[in-house]
């Protein structure tokens, strides 16, 4: 993640295209809030931002961790995200969901609610993973792209 | 650049005389991004190209992308500059106070 095309299309400006693909790798891959909730998180972004390309494209990483289709649309498209999903996670989803749909209700008592369940530093790792993810996102949506293959190739 | 030129980028690019053909696009590219990217066809593309070579249009996006994911995130913390227009160190009260409570936006 991401497939050939998001680096061709960056490697037009080849500075910004190291930069921000390290960034875009680091903050998915690495750091202290899990993998799956992220790829969760990163899909539901895209279906927001409208972006078919990043919205199509899967973690090799969460697959192996079992993240199948069943979970990434309940919890992509539903902040309750069934039963299987714990109060932390329904909050990261939460968060997520309002910051581009009704950030005015990201408020000091949403980071409140946040800190039950979530460090500092997860809190701004989650938050500025998924400022980045959505920012990219909304620039391939205007291209209009697509995934090179399907899902399951 | 100037407060005045930053305010009428922002909220009367179309008509001002301040700005070239380029900039224009540039700015408008930047308004329908964070407003109504559904608009941002093949046809605008069309229209970028005549002002800009592909590394710029990749510049120019990839920069509004990036400003569009972070200030929402930043604005959702509440934080504001740490120094007074004239160079003071403020507290964020202050400094809240100086810059504003409501940042004016787009969509505003």
């Amino acid at each position: 993640m991401p497939d050939a095309l998001f680096p061709r299309i960056l490697a037009r400006v080849p500075d910004y295209a190291k930069a921000l693909l390290r960034a875009m790798l680091l903050s998915h891959g690495e750091g202290n809030v899990d993998h799956k909730l992220k790829e969760i998180i990163r899909i539901r972004l895209a279906r927001t931002a409208g972006d078919r390309y990043f919205a199509g494209l899967r973690s090799a990483k969460a697959k192996q961790q079992g993240l199948d289709e069943r979970a990434i649309d309940a919890g992509a498209d539903d902040d309750d995200g069934g039963a299987h999903l714990s109060p932390a996670e329904r909050c990261a989803l939460r968060y997520a969901r309002l910051m581009y749909l009704d950030p005015s209700r990201v408020d000091a008592g949403f980071y409140a609610d946040m800190k039950q369940h979530y460090s500092e530093a997860q809190i701004m790792e989650l938050g500025a993973f998924i400022a980045f993810h959505y920012g990219m996102q909304v620039f391939m949506r205007t291209l209009d792209a697509v995934p090179l293959a399907t899902p399951n190739h | 650049m100037q407060e005045d030129e930053i305010d009428e980028g922002i909220a009367n690019y179309r008509d001002s005389p301040r700005f070239s053909e380029a900039g224009k696009i540039a700015l408008r590219y930047s308004e329908l991004m964070a407003l109504n990217p559904g608009a941002i066809d093949a046809g605008f593309y069309e229209e970028l190209r005549r002002h800009y070579s592909e590394a710029e249009i990749v510049e120019l996006g990839t920069f509004i992308g990036f400003n569009i994911g972070y200030h929402t995130f930043f604005g959702s913390l509440k934080f504001y500059p740490m120094f007074s227009p004239d160079g003071r160190l403020v507290s964020q009260q202050e400094s809240e106070r100086l810059y504003g409570a409501v940042p004016a936006s787009l969509a505003g």
